[in-house]
């Protein structure tokens, strides 16, 4: 298990992409893109950066060391700023 | 050795038992038929057992050619540049393994030769050691088999169950 959490299932839905879309935009077979989905695999900087680019985010909103605010909790922060 | 189809361009997906049970399948049946062979004499198994050890290995010929064709076989032999770089990690993580695992088989069995030889040798203990042409064609073709389906065996054992691609 990866040590890298990531946002991609949250991204893809929302562009209702399938895995096999999305796998063909960067390059990758489509069940790489399920590995990394549920955090067996750590992309490497290459792919990191391409599926960032995908999705028109910066790398850091996909990809993260430690585990992921959930939704509501970074809606309400940005409400109140 | 994988054999690419038309219609499975990336090879056939099969569920991870099934892929666990036909690699086992070959490594029990496989030595198991030419061991039956070997023994096979009209004072023991006579004719029955000679057909049963030449099934046993045709099983497991027929279960290789299977695999041949799997998505297993494709990760574990095509070349680098017809693979994203997570089935080259695990690929090249199941190869080391299999060439340690490979290794370690023929240096076993080269022990056991020598240690053999010089048994029969100092007429200490008899220990069967292969010497027809036969015999060596049978060990000959045990550890190409080997070689060719280590790396796909270690693979189908590390990875989790496929999903379905298009979800």
């Amino acid at each position: 298990m990866s040590v890298v959490q990531n946002r991609i299932a949250v991204f893809r839905a929302e562009l209702s992409m399938s895995r096999k879309d999305l796998a063909d935009l960067v390059g990758v077979n489509p069940q790489t893109i399920g590995y990394l989905e549920r955090g067996d695999y750590a992309p490497s900087v290459e792919l990191a950066l391409r599926l960032a680019a995908v999705f028109k985010a910066p790398v850091e909103a996909l990809f993260s060391l430690k585990p992921f605010a959930p939704l509501g909790h970074t809606l309400k922060e940005q409400g109140s700023s | 050795m994988f054999v690419r189809s038309k219609r499975y361009p990336l090879g056939k997906s099969f569920p991870r038992f099934t892929l666990r049970a036909m690699f086992a399948g070959i490594y029990v049946l496989y030595p198991l038929g030419c061991i039956l062979q070997l023994v096979s004499t009209p004072e023991t198994l006579g004719v029955a057992g000679d057909v049963v050890g030449l099934l046993m290995i045709a099983a497991a010929l027929a279960l290789f050619a299977v695999l041949a064709g799997s998505s297993l076989q494709r990760q574990s032999q095509e070349p680098e540049t017809m693979l994203d770089e997570r089935e080259l990690a695990e690929r090249n993580r199941a190869s080391f393994s299999a060439h340690s695992i490979f290794s370690g088989l023929v240096l076993l069995g080269i022990i056991y030769l020598m240690i053999g030889r010089d048994l029969i040798a100092n007429q200490k203990l008899m220990v069967w050691l292969p010497e027809t042409g036969e015999h060596w064609n049978a060990i000959f073709w045990g550890l190409l088999i080997a070689s060719l389906t280590l790396p796909g065996a270690l693979l189908a054992w590390r990875k989790g169950e496929p999903e379905d691609e298009a979800e």
